[in-house]
């Protein structure tokens, strides 16, 4: 174990994580920068960069990059994060690389929400969307947890699948009212229930900045307690951690983040079972790794978004359907290891 | 004296206590073996020791004042805990796991210490783990697994240390190897030793101090010739039985009184 110390707060890392950590911040600079100049527009990478921070430069780029590209790839990278670090926590809670926020049915919960209130609140700005997503997710989580639990927690298992027939009451939920809405708005919702980046202003920017804000430190502040919460509850306690409390503030944390994530861009698939799992995978850590798998979120999800807006016109699928189709070959290959005996 | 004793503790998971008012006393600077049958009661009531599980009724006192009013933190630095089936976590390596012991000294602005680096140092060089420090614990043999999350409790850097089942899934020599290495840090680092152990023959010779449970209760305790009487073995754990010297320390030797086959 090589330890890096940064700093006089004394923050540790290891080597190998830090290293990840920076290579992720390089592509996602790289990634951003693409996000910004790329694209029919006649525009140079520096009248790009000014007006993604806003020094005006003239029309076009003032208008193409500055309210369309900038807010659009900056909340690519806000979900993404958000996504993989809700991700990250529950895996690790769980101790089972299968659940994440869009598996054990709290994303489809978020949406089911979201829909709602799209069609119950006729004036629907951005921050009520959310707070019906919040809702949606806080109550479909407490449904997963009251039907997993038993006597003395939460049992794994019975959470993933109470978590995948919740999820699909949810979406059976959200289709009735579907058919129930207006077939506008019920178009408007559709497209946002893949889980798009397109169209994203600086409102959805800020609302997923906020949320950030609001999470990011209160989870790192729970870090050390849910590595060790990852060698059993005995363990942990023994070693002064306050279990309970640690997991139930984390375990909210991490619904939260997903809800807020589908707030802002619907219910974008795979991208907290993948990017947790590829962190690991890289940095080789033991246990979750929470920075290294909110900058691999951030990451897929701004390269997911590229390809889909790079692609010709009639190819140029919602990001949702991109990131579902890095997703599924992994959980293909999830399967294909366990059934081999290997671990899950 | 004691730094470690419970008051008249009942303890249980909900529904009838497995722990039916006990008082025990844990020694200072000697081993403690917790001996008895299946469902006696004694890996509750070494959970409770460690504030794992609250006594509905009476208390377990650290230090002279009730565990439970103790913060979390500050009881994992008085005592530390080796678990039955601790789980490591995938991947993790003997010195990143010996490493978390330092848990209960850390802060979250302050994650790292010279202190620590000594603690996990020392703790591997204890359990004769220095060589395989960056070997994952996953990958080794069950005797070097138990030595590594040995190591753990160590790094803890606990003066009460308590262990539910330590030799449990390892074969004769590497038993041996475990009660051998609890025996030094006892005598070298004067360390306060309370095991749960099944070998009545190991709690004899490695114990100071046997405390003898038998349906939630407390049958005897004392020193193991004190305790291991042929009416105990009798009376706790339903066997005829013979109490010999053994042959190399002299402490008792339980041997069943009937030849295989034979009628208890």
């Amino acid at each position: 174990m090589r330890i890096l110390r940064i700093g006089p707060l004394g923050i540790t890392t290891h080597r190998r994580t830090f290293a990840v950590g920076l290579a992720l911040l390089a592509i996602l600079a790289g990634l951003l920068i693409l996000a910004l100049t790329a694209g029919k527009a006649d525009i140079t990478i520096l009248d790009s960069i000014k007006a993604a921070v806003g020094i005006p430069v003239g029309a076009p780029a003032d208008f193409i990059v500055g309210q369309v590209r900038a807010p659009r790839a900056l909340t690519a990278i806000l979900v993404g994060a958000m996504l993989g670090l809700s991700g990250a926590i529950l895996q690790s809670l769980t101790r089972n690389p299968l659940a994440s926020p869009d598996f054990i049915g709290i994303t489809m919960g978020a949406g089911t929400g979201a829909v709602l209130t799209l069609w119950l609140v006729t004036a629907t700005s951005l921050w009520i969307t959310a707070a019906g997503a919040v809702a949606g997710a806080l109550l479909t989580a407490a449904l997963i947890l009251a039907l997993s639990w038993k006597r003395q927690g939460i049992v794994p298992l019975r959470l993933i699948l109470a978590g995948i027939g919740i999820g699909f009451v949810a979406q059976a939920t959200t289709q009735y009212i579907l058919t129930r809405m207006d077939v506008h708005d019920a178009q408007n919702a559709l497209g946002w229930l893949v889980g798009t980046t397109t169209g994203r202003t600086w409102t959805h920017v800020t609302v997923a900045a906020a949320c950030c804000a609001v999470l990011v430190p209160v989870v790192l502040w729970n870090a050390r307690a849910l590595r060790t919460m990852e060698m059993g509850d005995d363990a942990a306690k023994a070693l002064g951690i306050r279990v309970g409390a640690s997991r139930g503030v984390l375990a909210v944390c991490s619904v939260l983040l997903a809800a807020a994530a589908v707030a802002v861009c619907g219910p974008i698939g795979f991208i907290a079972l993948v990017a947790p799992a590829l962190a690991l995978r890289v940095t080789r850590n033991a246990g979750a790794t929470l920075i290294p798998s909110a900058l691999m979120g951030a990451t897929l999800l701004l390269a997911a978004d590229q390809v889909s807006q790079q692609m010709p016109a009639t190819l140029q699928f919602p990001v949702g359907v991109f990131t579902a189709a890095i997703g599924a070959p992994y959980l293909l290959w999830l399967v294909w290891r366990s059934s081999r005996g290997g671990p899950a | 004296m004691t730094r470690l004793k419970t008051d008249h503790a009942v303890i249980g998971y909900g529904g009838d206590p497995i722990v039916r008012g006990v008082d025990v006393e844990v020694p200072d600077g000697k081993i403690t073996a917790i001996v008895g049958p299946n469902g006696c009661g004694k890996s509750t009531l070494l959970r409770a020791l460690v504030r794992l599980l609250a006594p509905t009724d009476g208390t377990v006192l650290l230090d002279g004042g009730d565990i439970h009013r103790v913060p979390t933190r500050e009881v994992a630095r008085k005592v530390g805990l080796l678990p039955q089936s601790p789980i490591a976590p995938a991947g993790i390596t003997v010195k990143e796991l010996v490493a978390r012991g330092r848990t209960p000294h850390q802060k979250v602005l302050r994650p790292w210490s010279a202190t620590d680096e000594t603690a996990v140092m020392s703790a591997l060089h204890s359990t004769a783990l220095t060589d395989i420090e960056d070997a994952v614990v996953d990958e080794l043999s069950g005797g070097q697994r138990q030595r590594a999350w040995i190591a753990m409790t160590l790094a803890q850097d606990t003066p009460l240390m308590l262990l539910d089942e330590p030799t449990t899934y390892l074969d004769i020599a590497h038993q041996y190897d475990v009660m051998d290495l609890l025996h030094r840090l006892n005598t070298r680092q004067d360390r306060t030793i309370v095991m749960v152990v099944h070998d009545l023959h190991q709690a004899a010779r490695y114990a100071h101090h046997v405390i003898a449970m038998h349906d939630g209760e407390v049958a005897a305790s004392g020193e193991p010739h004190e305790v291991f009487t042929e009416d105990l073995i009798q009376r706790v754990f339903g066997l005829e039985a013979r109490v010999l010297p053994d042959p190399v320390t002299g402490t008792p030797m339980v041997v069943p009184a009937h030849a295989p086959g034979g009628t208890r």
